[in-house]
C-alpha cells in the first residue's frame, strides 16, 4: 500500500478512497429515498463530490495532474447542473408547490 | 454535307417537326400545323433522295451510347442500298398521307389537330430508327417506338371506348413481339459478343464460313445449322410476327382499324406492318443458316396469306376488308422472304406502299364523303358519283388482284414464281400452291369490295345521297399514289421473264440474288394465275351487283360463320389467356393480395403499435422509479466487470 504525504504525515490512500465510497452511497440512497426534489439535487451534489475525490486521490498517488485538473472540469459541469436543475425546480414552484417528487409523474406512458 | 451528317438529318427532320408541333404548337395559327407537320417529312424525303443518287452507304458512328468494360452500345446508322429503300418508302409514301392528313383531319379541333402531326411525326422518326439502326440496341429502341406511336395513333380518339381497347390490344401483341426481339438479341450478344449488325455477322460468317454479303455463298448447299442461331433466329421471328400481324399474333390489326384513315394508311398498310420483313431481310445471314427458323417464316407467311383472304370475303367494313387484305400479302411478303427471294418480298413491299395507302386514302375519301360510315352495304353506285376516286380505287384493286401491268402484277406473280421455280424444295412448291390460291382469294374479296360499294345502284341506307368529291389536298396523294401503282412495275418486269431487274440490282449489294434460276414455266402460271383472279374479280359482279347467282354462303352457312367469327381466334385468345388471368388475377387480389401483402403491411403496424404500448407500461413517470432502474443497472455493469478482472 502505497501512502499519500499530506501535511508531513502519511495517510494510506484506501481511507480516502473509502470516504469516497461512503460519501457516495450516501448520495445514492439519498436520491434513492428522499422525496424533497432540492435535498435529490443536494444529493446528486455529493455523488459528485464523491467522484471528485476519488479522482484527486489517484491524481496525487499516481503523480498525474489529469485527475486534478478533471476535478475541476467536473465541478464547472456540476455548478452547471445545479443551475440547470434549480431553474427547472423554479420554475415548477412557480406553478405549484411541489415537496414530493412523485407528484411529478405527468410523463407517464 | 458529308454521308454520315445526311443520314442522321434524315433521321431527325422528323423529330424537329414534332418538338415544334408538341406542347404549345396548336396556339399558332392552323396554318403552321400544315406546313411544319408534313413539310419536315418531305425535307426527310428529299435528304433520302440524295442518299439514294449519291450511292450512299457506310456504317457510321456518331457517339458511343453505353460503354462498361468491354460492352458497348454505339449509336450508329447503318446506310446502305436496303436501308436507303425503306427510307425512300417510309418518308415518300408517309409524305404523301401525311399531306393527305391535312385535308383527313380538318374537323379535329386546334390542339387534337397538333396532336395527330406531332404523333405522325414521332411515327416517321421510330420508323426510320428502326430501318436506319446499325446496331440491335437502337433496332429494339425503334422497334419499340413504332409500337407507341402505333398505340398513340389507334388510341388517337381516346374519347371512344374501341378506340382506347384496341389501342391497348395493339400494345400488348406488339409487346409480346417486343420480348421476342430482346431476348433473340440476348442470344445474339451472349453468343457472339457482338450488338452491332457488322460485329454479329462478321462473327456468325467466321463460325460458319460463310462470308457476308451473302453474294457470296450459295444457301442452302451446304446446310451449316447450329442450334444458337435457330434460337435467335426463331425470337426475332416472334418480333416479326407480332409486328407484321402474321399468325397467331394477328388478331390486333384488324382492330387497329379504330385509328384515322391515313394512320391505317401509313402504319398498318404501308410501313409499321412491313417491318418484320424488313427484319428478316437485314438478318438474312442469320435465316440463311437458321433453315428451320426461315422455313417457318416461309410457312406462317403463306399460311397467314391464305387464312386472312378467306376472312377478308366476309368482313362489310371497308377498312376492315383492306385490313385483312393487308395482312394477306405481308403473308406473300413473308412467304418470299421465307423462301430466300429477297428482292422479290421487298419488291412486293414496295408495290404494296404503293397500292395498299392509295386503297386506304381512297377508301378515306369515300368515307368523308359518306359522312363516316364504313359498311359497304351501304355504300352502293359511288362509281358515278366520285369519279376520280373511284378510278383511283378501282386502279388499287386491280393492282391488288395483280392485273397486268399493275405493279401488284409483276411484285407479286415474282414471288410466285420465285417459289414455283426453287429446285428439290417441296416447302417451296407448297407455299406456291398456298400463294396461287390466296392470289385467286384476293381477286374475289378485291372484287367484292369494289362491287359492292362503287358498283350498282345507290343503297336506300346510304347517308348522303349526293356525295362531294374530295378536296385538293386529299385527292393529289391519291393520285400520285395511282400513278405510280400504275408505272412502279415496270422497273421489275421479271415476272415476265424479260425486261429490267433494276430493284432486285439495287438491292444486290446487301441481299444477293436467289440463288437459283426462274424456270421457264413461271410466265404461263403467273399469267393464268392473273387470269383466274381476274376473272374472280369479274365474277363477283354477279354476287353482289346483278344478283344472279345465288351467295356463296347460302350453301355454306357454317363457312359464312366460321369467316365471320374470325376462326374464333378472338374468342380463343379470351378464353385461352385473357378469363384465365382475370380468374388468376381475381384469386391473387383474393387470396394473396389481401391476406398476405395487406396482412404483413397492416399487421407491421399494428405490431408496432401493440409493442409500444406494452413497453409504454415501462414509463412509469416516477422520477425515482428511473434511478432505481438506473442504479441497478449499474451495479449489475460494475458487478460484472468485477467478475470478469477477477476471472
Amino acid at each position: 500500500m502505497s501512502g499519500l504525504s499530506i501535511g508531513g504525515s502519511q495517510i494510506d490512500a484506501s481511507w480516502f478512497l473509502i470516504l469516497a465510497a461512503i460519501l457516495f452511497i450516501i448520495g445514492t440512497a439519498g436520491v434513492l429515498v428522499r422525496r424533497n426534489p432540492l435535498v435529490i439535487l443536494i444529493c446528486i451534489e455529493l455523488m459528485l463530490n464523491a467522484a471528485n475525490l476519488t479522482l484527486v486521490v489517484f491524481s496525487l498517488q499516481l503523480h498525474n495532474l489529469e485527475g486534478q485538473l478533471f476535478a475541476l472540469m467536473s465541478m464547472t459541469v456540476a455548478a452547471a447542473e445545479a443551475v440547470v436543475g434549480l431553474a427547472i425546480l423554479v420554475d415548477i414552484f412557480h406553478v405549484r408547490d411541489v415537496e414530493d417528487i412523485d407528484e411529478l409523474s405527468e410523463m407517464k406512458g | 454535307m458529308s454521308t454520315s451528317q445526311l443520314a442522321l438529318s434524315v433521321l431527325l427532320l422528323p423529330v424537329v417537326g414534332a418538338i415544334l408541333l408538341a406542347g404549345r404548337g396548336w396556339r399558332l395559327p392552323r396554318t403552321f400545323t400544315k406546313i411544319v407537320g408534313p413539310g419536315v417529312v418531305w425535307a426527310s424525303f428529299a435528304a433520302t433522295l440524295v442518299l439514294f443518287f449519291n450511292n450512299a452507304s457506310g456504317d457510321f458512328t456518331y457517339w458511343t451510347w453505353i460503354k462498361s468494360g468491354s460492352f458497348e452500345v454505339p449509336f450508329n446508322l447503318l446506310v446502305d442500298n436496303l436501308s436507303i429503300f425503306m427510307c425512300l418508302v417510309i418518308t415518300g409514301v408517309g409524305a404523301l398521307i401525311v399531306t393527305y392528313s391535312v385535308g383527313y383531319m380538318e374537323h379535329e379541333d386546334g390542339p387534337s389537330y397538333a396532336r395527330f402531326f406531332t404523333y405522325m411525326d414521332v411515327f416517321i422518326f421510330s420508323m426510320l430508327l428502326l430501318v436506319l439502326a446499325g446496331n440491335f440496341v437502337f433496332l429494339i429502341v425503334g422497334w419499340a417506338m413504332v409500337g407507341l406511336s402505333s398505340y398513340l395513333l389507334i388510341g388517337f380518339w381516346y374519347q371512344r371506348r374501341s378506340a382506347v381497347l384496341a389501342a391497348r390490344k395493339a400494345f400488348v401483341m406488339n409487346v409480346i413481339g417486343d420480348a421476342g426481339m430482346i431476348l433473340g438479341t440476348f442470344v445474339l450478344f451472349v453468343s457472339y459478343q457482338a450488338i452491332t449488325y457488322s460485329g454479329v455477322f462478321r462473327a456468325i460468317a467466321g463460325l460458319h464460313e460463310c462470308v457476308y454479303p451473302r453474294a457470296c455463298i450459295a444457301p442452302l448447299a451446304h446446310p451449316l445449322d447450329s442450334p444458337t442461331l435457330e434460337l435467335a433466329a426463331f425470337l426475332l421471328l416472334v418480333g416479326a410476327i407480332a409486328k407484321s400481324a402474321q399468325l397467331p399474333l394477328h388478331t390486333w390489326l384488324p382492330d387497329a382499324m379504330e385509328g384515322p384513315t391515313p394512320v391505317s394508311a401509313l402504319i398498318h398498310a404501308a410501313t409499321m406492318v412491313t417491318a418484320g420483313v424488313y427484319l428478316i431481310g437485314r438478318m438474312h445471314p442469320i435465316y440463311d443458316i437458321a433453315t428451320y427458323a426461315h422455313g417457318t417464316v416461309a410457312i406462317v407467311g403463306a399460311v397467314t396469306a391464305l387464312f386472312a383472304a378467306t376472312i377478308a370475303i366476309v368482313q362489310t367494313d371497308i377498312k376492315r376488308v383492306l385490313a385483312y387484305s393487308t395482312m394477306s400479302q405481308i403473308g406473300y411478303m413473308f412467304l418470299a422472304v421465307g423462301i430466300g427471294a429477297y428482292a422479290a418480298g421487298f419488291f412486293h413491299l414496295l408495290a404494296h406502299a404503293f397500292f395498299k395507302a392509295l386503297l386506304f386514302m381512297a377508301a378515306g375519301n369515300v368515307i368523308h364523303a359518306m359522312h363516316d360510315e364504313q359498311d359497304m352495304r351501304k355504300y352502293g353506285g359511288l362509281f358515278r358519283q366520285l369519279p376520280r376516286t373511284s378510278w383511283s380505287f378501282l386502279i388499287g384493286s386491280l393492282a391488288l388482284v395483280g392485273v397486268i401491268p399493275l405493279v401488284g402484277f409483276f411484285s407479286k406473280e415474282q414471288i410466285l414464281g420465285a417459289a414455283l421455280s426453287k429446285p428439290d424444295d417441296s416447302l417451296a412448291l407448297a407455299v406456291w400452291v398456298i400463294g396461287a390460291a390466296t392470289a385467286l382469294i384476293t381477286g374475289f374479296y378485291t372484287g367484292r369490295m369494289w362491287w359492292m360499294a362503287f358498283g350498282g345502284k345507290p343503297s336506300p341506307e346510304r347517308p348522303v345521297a349526293v356525295p362531294h368529291e374530295a378536296r385538293l389536298v386529299m385527292m393529289v396523294p391519291v393520285l400520285i399514289l395511282a400513278a405510280l401503282s400504275v408505272v412502279g412495275g415496270f422497273i421489275q418486269t421479271r415476272a415476265l421473264g424479260i425486261g429490267p431487274s433494276s430493284f432486285s440490282d439495287f438491292l444486290f449489294p446487301v441481299l444477293g440474288r436467289m440463288s437459283w434460276e426462274e424456270g421457264a414455266g413461271v410466265v404461263v402460271a403467273g399469267l393464268v394465275t392473273m387470269a383466274l383472279a381476274t376473272l374472280l374479280f369479274l365474277a363477283a359482279r354477279r354476287f353482289y351487283v346483278e344478283r344472279s347467282w345465288k351467295p356463296w354462303s347460302s350453301r355454306l352457312p357454317w363457312a359464312q360463320r366460321l369467316l365471320e367469327r374470325k376462326y374464333y381466334f378472338d374468342e380463343i385468345y379470351d378464353s385461352a389467356f385473357v378469363r384465365p388471368m382475370d380468374g388468376i388475377a381475381d384469386v391473387g387480389l383474393r387470396d394473396i393480395e389481401k391476406p398476405v401483402f395487406d396482412g404483413v403491411v397492416v399487421g407491421t403496424g399494428r405490431a408496432a403499435v401493440a409493442g409500444a404500448s406494452s413497453l409504454s407500461l415501462t414509463q412509469s413517470g416516477y422520477f425515482r422509479n428511473y434511478v432505481l432502474v438506473f442504479v441497478g443497472g449499474a451495479v449489475v455493469a460494475a458487478v460484472l466487470l468485477l467478475i470478469r478482472a477477477n476471472s
